[in-house]
């Protein structure tokens, strides 16, 4: 099996060619979204983040950036600033810059207001939106494929049919040289132990069980225990008995597959194989998260039905529920009720998963892209805002 | 129509329903190609777990390979197993 994509100038092989508008802070999302409507093969990568954070979110917030601009999928960057922002402008153009790929700027107090800045940066995307046209898809090896994950909308077939059919995916393609990013510290409070033993190196394993004690300080600051939020009374009647219960059909999303990294939310793994990401299980945030891996996209598992996609990558949505899968049909790319109707194993479920994915990579649209369901994300901030 | 539970791995010791279950039902099981039944000792609603083996107070719940609760009494095959017989040992360090 192989799969076509585009080759990026930094050996990165894209799943899509969109030429991405990127906000360094949301007092310019009016013009970013603009742009998008002018032309054609433009995507508006949108936030509300950028300004008025600690020195630790704008830090987040910045690697996030230049990280979605270098994600494969992208073919070139139109990065577009107001000019009085916490976010340094210029360090998210260089960073882009390192991928090789073309990158033009454009800053709204140098040029006198939104139409100026819209005009100018229109004509920026155009050219460059010509130039990405020309790039076709080449074969390409399955090792150059990263996927990320989410559980979103879940109910009781998840942890029992899509989640493990992710995992059945995750051994296949880190099998293959590839590389999967899982991440919801919310899922992964009660199973970071199991996760640390995965770890091949246990350095890496205490920054997993960082990640849930630093959920739980920032719950208990508010006065909140999260553990109670995590395991709700829908769960307990849903026949969830315990938080280790739940957090364990989450990581099976990544089975018994060996950790290689934990990694800081919006931050790229350094070698091939599973990671585990500081993402929240927050769908705005985690996808971009996923997205700033440099994933070329997403295997979103839902229970009850989860719509949403996002601006830079792909969401496969598969979904182990058979009603579901009727009623939510115009939003379900994988049907895997067969898992829980016993018609078809897991590892079977993961092989059709697998090989529908690498479509996808391919070019084949997930139901998310047609819809149009995909305009939205968010970057994570921890606080407080000020 | 067969009722069906989902052990995950052969470790496991109990399984999760993905039928709703009446007392007396014959629930089966099927892993590593085998297909086995247990009888129901209770009523067990879909996505509420059965024993597959016999747990005593103490010893732990195992789903997914790993475990996931405690018993806090005499668990037999075929029992529901949820809160009433199970208690989290987890803790945040």
């Amino acid at each position: 099996m192989e799969f076509l994509g585009y080759t990026r100038p930094d050996g990165q092989v894209g799943a899509r060619n969109i030429v991405a508008i990127i906000p360094t802070v949301g007092c310019v999302n009016a013009v970013a979204l603009n742009i998008e409507k002018l032309i054609k093969g433009t995507r508006a990568f949108t936030h509300h983040q950028g300004c008025l954070h600690p020195p630790q979110d704008t830090e987040t917030v910045t690697r996030t950036l230049i990280n979605l601009g270098k994600n494969p999928n992208v073919a070139a960057v139109l990065v577009v600033g107001l000019g009085c922002e916490m976010v340094d402008f210029d360090r998210v153009v260089e960073g882009i810059k390192e991928s090789g790929k073309p990158v033009q700027a454009v800053r709204v107090h140098d040029l006198g207001g939104m139409l100026e800045t819209i005009n100018k940066g229109a004509q920026l995307a155009a050219d460059m939106v010509l130039e990405a046209s020309k790039l076709r898809r080449t074969k390409q090896g399955l090792d150059k494929l990263r996927f990320c994950t989410k559980c979103g909308s879940s109910d009781t077939t998840s942890g029992l049919s899509s989640n493990l059919v992710v995992g059945e995916v995750c051994r296949l393609m880190t099998e293959n040289g590839g590389t999967f990013v899982q991440g919801e510290v919310c899922d992964i409070m009660g199973g970071e132990y199991a996760l640390k033993n995965l770890c091949v190196d246990p350095a890496e394993g205490d920054k997993i069980i960082n990640f849930v004690k630093d959920l739980y300080d920032r719950g208990t600051a508010v006065g909140a225990d999260v553990r109670g939020s995590q395991m709700t009374s829908g769960n307990v009647a849903g026949g969830l008995t315990t938080l280790i219960e739940k957090a364990m059909g989450a990581n099976a999303k990544g089975q018994n597959v060996p950790i290689q990294s934990a990694l800081e939310y919006g931050s790229r793994p350094m070698c091939a194989g599973r990671h585990i990401m500081a993402t929240p299980g927050h769908g705005f945030e985690n996808l971009t998260g996923g997205a700033a891996s440099g994933a070329q996209l997403i295997l979103f598992t839902t229970g009850r039905g989860a719509p949403n996609g996002h601006p830079c990558i792909p969401t496969v949505k598969l979904c182990g529920n058979s009603k579901t899968n009727v009623t939510m049909q115009s939003h379900i790319d994988v049907d895997v009720a067969s898992v829980i109707e016993e018609t078809e194993t897991v590892e079977q479920a993961g092989k059709r998963l697998y090989e529908y994915a690498v479509a996808v990579a391919s070019g084949t649209l997930t139901k998310a892209e047609i819809l149009n369901f995909d305009g939205h994300m968010e970057i994570l901030i921890k606080g407080p805002v000020m | 129509m067969k009722k069906f539970a989902k052990q995950i791995v052969e470790k496991d010791n109990v399984a999760t329903c993905v039928a709703d279950v009446n007392a007396g039902d014959e629930v089966y099981v099927k892993i590593n190609g085998q297909e086995l039944a247990y009888k129901a000792n209770a009523e067990i609603p879909f996505g509420h777990k059965i024993a597959v083996k016999n747990i005593k107070t103490g010893e732990f719940l195992y789903k997914y390979g790993e475990a996931i609760g405690k018993a806090t009494q005499d668990i037999a095959v075929g029992d529901w197993v949820h809160t009433h017989n199970v208690v989290d040992h987890y803790e945040v360090v």
